[in-house]
């Protein structure tokens, strides 16, 4: 899975790292420690983990409860750094999320 | 906290339609993995430079809507009892506490007035953003109402001027609750507090009388010994409040109608702040706060953190730009911060509502000298300019036609319309509008506008040449027409180089040169001066009279054909002797030039008069007397602001001329930058000037040209001497020119002697250490004066007699004490050791005459000075012997040797 990728990463890369730049444009969801969510298209994602959404919305919610309303407003572009990040979804049909979830695996 | 998002999505954001969403972080993880450093995975369209200007969330300093550990919404804060009514059930404590608000408050205003964005002071408060909530607490209901409504007034005022594009978070209230119903009536309900407020403080001064208490249900709090104080610390605020209030809804009033009232209401205003002051100790002995030490910067005059308040809560209103750290004025700054803005309001009251142009340009200009706020400013301009007319009373071509004195019989009606006068009046909007905004965005902005007047400058000359060619074959009604163009066109020329003094002159204030582009600055500063000179006398030696004016048209028709008969002649020869002549004599190519340029231009006694007065300056023999000439030939006598003009020529001439002379003999002041050179700063400092052609013909070849000298041939200070000395008189009822003509005279008085000593010791002296410093006035330094203690040791060293010596630490001392402002009873002391050492050494001193007469300038204005404050105070007897020996043998000194 690993070593395999030098000669030409760009082309091909590793089967996640393909499978990842397929992600590419589509709508993510991260979560952030604070408890915001921001909502944007895939932009860039490095080795670190450090992820840059295109046309985010911050969503945010009102109160400390869990089932709180949430407000939300327009960032535009933006960089979740890998260390702040605690989850991070796709919009996908659910035979690709089934297919993603097998690759995790 | 932690890892809320985890793997459920919260069920408020959808996916899309027939999706869902699908947790990748193990993709992601494995992805990461088989990168290799600085890999990207990135689209087609992926752009670093867009990349580094996203957001980074969760950085304190760009992400503006991250949690603080503070309440997520103002509905919690309050749930939460962040902003209790009453504020406590202990109705002393709920009063303390009101009091805290309101000081709070009026921090926060201040800081927003300084620039910050309102959501994050003002309306920090949480009872001012749910008002409604405070209506069960009259007091604090009230006063958050008129805050509210100031706010508002405020914002209105200054998003009307359109002064906010410089301050740019001001009037950004978005999705802030600045309006809402009843806050008309903020007014009646302010009065019906502090009515029941003032009866209060009547019925405890009465209950203090005759020592009985009685519990009042109308009383503020529980302890009568208190009732007092309280009363009067929450008076003085809503009444500051009110005044406050009134005044800003007063100078809005259309034509200035208002002011009388709001000038009353600024000066209750002020009073009330003094109580609030005076306050402080009350507040701060009953609520037990922190130490002296630390309530300095606290926001409250209790000392007390105020209740009600986050600075967080409204984050998320702001714009996503990176957030901004504020530090809300302490309480002690609030107070003078509302001082100097009602002292700056009170000048635009007593601004008279009849000025001319040139008055209210220059009380524009003083009113900045004290950089006053964005409000008041924006103020000012409102009255100035009120629906495109001055004062909302006179249209601008009336005040136009007032600057130019118009000849009697010119219709009001062809003038009214006459396109020149309606773009002018534009322009001169425009002009007030921007020396209304602050000093660096007026900088900026009167550069650019140049262009437009002299866009409007080339104009109307070409039209005047127009008419000035079919003057042969006209009547006289047109040439007065003719004369109309004439005299816009020299009152346009007038405010064009006024705008590129004023333009240059804000460089100081805003400290953008350095000194060794100051020979630059000076000497650009001398030929706006000139220019702007010249056209000021041309507009006031024009002739009133109507008949006289006549006459002279038709002289000036005879001399036109002569004229050019005898143009025709000079070209001829000088085409001819150019074959002959070294092309490199400058005077041809600048006649030609010139005579191109201004051979259809009407004014031809004028045009003979600049080409012998600039072919002067070009030789290097500068007309001297230009004020007394224009004076004699007109019949009008030059009027004080043209000698006071005059002045500013000579000063900058005059340190242009030094600086040159530093510069060239000592290497000094030299710019040597591996960036850029001379002429690149030259560019970069008078681009617009020189964009805009003002003036013409000037270039860093000029520049360079007269600037070449080793030697300052001419005391430019003496002349300037001259002129103020006769000035004093026309200017005895105008404090601030006085203070002006006293500055100037300051920095005169040291150059001159500066120059002085400079010029005798030379300037490649290595013992000179020459700097400069705007001590005396903000635009012409002065040379300070250690340097003088190193010429003196220098020369010292080179004749290094006793005797000699003796007599010079007399005098090194006596200079020193004098120049360096030390206290009189050290001068008396320096003198008394100086007098014990001269009289050790001075024995044969009279054999060093020669040498010692150099320095007779230094000597004599240090002794004058020494002796003024002397005789005022009536010292030391001795001492006073002394100096006027010492005087007598200076002055012996200095004469002695010209025999």
């Amino acid at each position: 899975m690993e070593g395999e990728t030098a000669s030409d990463p760009i082309a091909d890369g590793s089967p996640p790292v393909s499978r990842m730049r397929k992600l590419l444009f589509r709508r993510m969801l991260v979560g952030v420690k604070d408890g915001r969510f921001f909502l944007g298209s895939f932009h860039c994602i490095d080795k670190q983990g450090n992820i840059i959404l295109q046309d985010a919305v911050e969503y945010r919610s009102i109160r400390r409860s869990p089932q709180s309303p949430m407000e939300q407003r327009c960032l535009g572009i933006i960089l979740i750094p890998a260390a702040c990040r605690s989850s991070c979804h796709v919009d996908c049909s659910i035979n690709e999320q089934m297919s993603l979830l097998s690759i995790s695996r | 906290m932690e890892d809320r998002g985890g793997n459920d999505v919260p069920a408020s954001i959808p996916s899309g339609e027939q999706m869902v969403w699908a947790d990748v972080s193990p993709l992601i993880a494995a992805a990461c993995n088989d990168l290799h450093d600085g890999e990207l995975i990135h689209g087609e369209n992926f752009n670093l430079f867009a990349a580094m200007s996203a957001l980074e969330i969760m950085d304190p300093k760009m992400d503006s809507g991250m949690e603080r550990n503070g309440f997520h919404s103002i509905e919690e804060a309050i749930e939460n009892g962040a902003a209790p009514i009453p504020l406590s059930l202990d109705r002393t404590v709920d009063v303390q506490r009101c009091i805290d608000v309101m000081d709070h408050l009026l921090s926060c205003e201040a800081t927003w007035h300084r620039g910050h964005s309102l959501a994050q002071t003002v309306f920090s408060c949480i009872y001012l953003l749910r008002i409604e909530r405070t209506s069960t607490h009259p007091l604090l209901h009230s006063y958050c109402r008129i805050m509210r409504s100031t706010c508002d007034v405020v914002i209105t005022a200054v998003s009307d001027a359109r002064t906010h594009e410089e301050e740019d978070f001001f009037t950004t209230a978005c999705s802030l609750p600045l309006k809402g119903d009843g806050d008309e009536k903020c007014l009646s309900l302010l009065n019906s507090v502090e009515e029941t407020l003032s009866r209060q403080l009547r019925a405890c001064k009465a209950q203090a009388s005759r020592k009985k208490l009685c519990d009042d249900i109308g009383s503020l709090q529980t302890y009568p010994d208190l009732e007092e104080g309280y009363c009067r610390a929450v008076l003085c605020r809503l009444r500051f409040r009110k005044h406050f209030y009134h005044a800003l809804v007063c100078m809005r009033k259309p034509q200035g109608r208002g002011l009388e009232l709001a000038k009353k209401h600024v000066m209750s205003c002020l009073s009330e702040l003094g109580s609030m002051s005076k306050s402080v100790e009350f507040l701060r002995s009953n609520a037990g706060g922190p130490s002296d030490g630390e309530i300095e910067c606290r926001t409250t005059a209790s000392g007390k953190q105020p209740f009600g308040f986050d600075a967080n809560i409204n984050s998320r209103l702001s714009a996503p730009t990176p957030p901004r750290a504020i530090q809300i004025l302490s309480w002690k700054q609030a107070i003078e911060f509302f001082e100097k803005l009602l002292n700056d309001l009170d000048a635009i009251f007593s601004l008279p509502l009849d000025l001319s142009l040139e008055n209210i340009l220059q009380f524009l200009v003083q009113f900045q000298k004290s950089q006053p706020d964005l409000v008041a400013r924006a103020h000012l301009q409102l009255l100035l300019v009120q629906d495109g007319k001055l004062y909302g009373k006179y249209p601008f071509h009336v005040v136009i036609s007032r600057a130019l004195v118009l000849p009697e019989g010119t219709s009001d009606q062809a003038f009214q319309e006459n396109e020149f006068v309606v773009q002018l009046g534009q322009l001169t909007i425009n002009l007030i509008k921007i020396l209304c905004t602050n000093n660096a965005w007026q900088r900026r902005k009167l550069g650019k506008i140049l262009q437009d007047w002299g866009v409007i400058s080339i104009q109307l000359e070409l039209a005047f040449r127009r008419e000035f060619d079919e003057m042969f074959k006209v009547s006289a009604d047109e040439i007065l027409f003719t004369r109309l163009s004439k005299r816009l066109l020299v009152w346009a020329e007038e405010k064009t180089y006024w705008i590129a003094s004023r333009f240059l002159l804000l460089g100081f204030q805003l400290e953008l040169y350095s000194p060794k582009e100051y020979c630059m600055v000076y000497w650009y500063m001398y030929v706006i001066f000139v220019n702007l000179l010249e056209k000021m006398q041309m507009r006031i030696s024009y002739p009133v009279d109507d008949w006289r004016s006549r006459c002279v048209m038709k002289r000036m028709i005879i001399v036109k054909k002569v004229f050019i008969f005898f143009v025709l002649v000079v070209k001829l020869s000088i085409n001819a002797l150019s074959r002959i002549i070294l092309p490199k004599t400058f005077c041809i190519p600048l006649f030609l030039q010139y005579v191109n340029k201004r051979e259809h231009d009407g004014n031809i006694g004028y045009m003979f008069k600049t080409f012998t007065f600039q072919l002067a300056r070009r030789k290097g023999k500068k007309k001297r007397d230009l004020a007394k000439d224009v004076g004699s030939e007109s019949g009008v006598c030059a009027s004080s602001s043209c000698m006071l003009l005059q002045c500013y020529v000579y000063i900058s001439e005059g340190l242009t001329m030094m600086l040159a002379a530093l510069h060239n003999e000592r290497q000094i002041f030299q710019i040597s930058s591996p960036f850029n050179s001379e002429h690149e700063r030259f560019i970069q400092h008078f681009e617009l000037l020189q964009r805009a052609n003002v003036p013409p013909h000037i270039s860093y070849h000029l520049f360079m040209e007269s600037t070449t000298h080793n030697v300052v041939k001419h005391n430019y200070f003496r002349e300037v001497q001259r002129i103020l000395a006769s000035l004093r008189g026309s200017f005895s009822g105008d404090s601030t020119k006085l203070l002006e003509l006293h500055q100037l005279e300051q920095v005169i008085e040291h150059n001159r002697i500066a120059l002085s000593v400079i010029d005798k010791v030379g300037a490649s002296d290595p013992s000179l250490d020459i700097r400069f410093e705007f001590q005396h006035h903000p635009f012409f330094p002065t040379v300070p004066f250690k340097i003088f203690e190193k010429i003196h040791f220098f020369w010292l060293k080179r004749n290094g007699s006793f005797a000699f010596q003796g007599f010079y630490f007399f005098n090194i001392i006596l200079a020193n004490a004098c120049y360096n402002y030390c206290s009189l009873s050290m001068i008396v002391n320096f003198y008394r050791t100086a007098i014990h050492i001269a009289e050790g050494f001075c024995g044969n001193f009279f054999f060093f005459f020669e040498k010692l007469y150099l320095f007779d300038e230094i000597a004599l204005f240090s002794i004058a000075q020494c002796q003024k404050e002397m005789l005022d105070k009536t010292l030391h007897k001795k001492v006073a012997i002394a100096i006027s020996y010492n005087v007598t043998c200076w002055v012996t000194c200095s004469i002695l040797p010209s025999y």
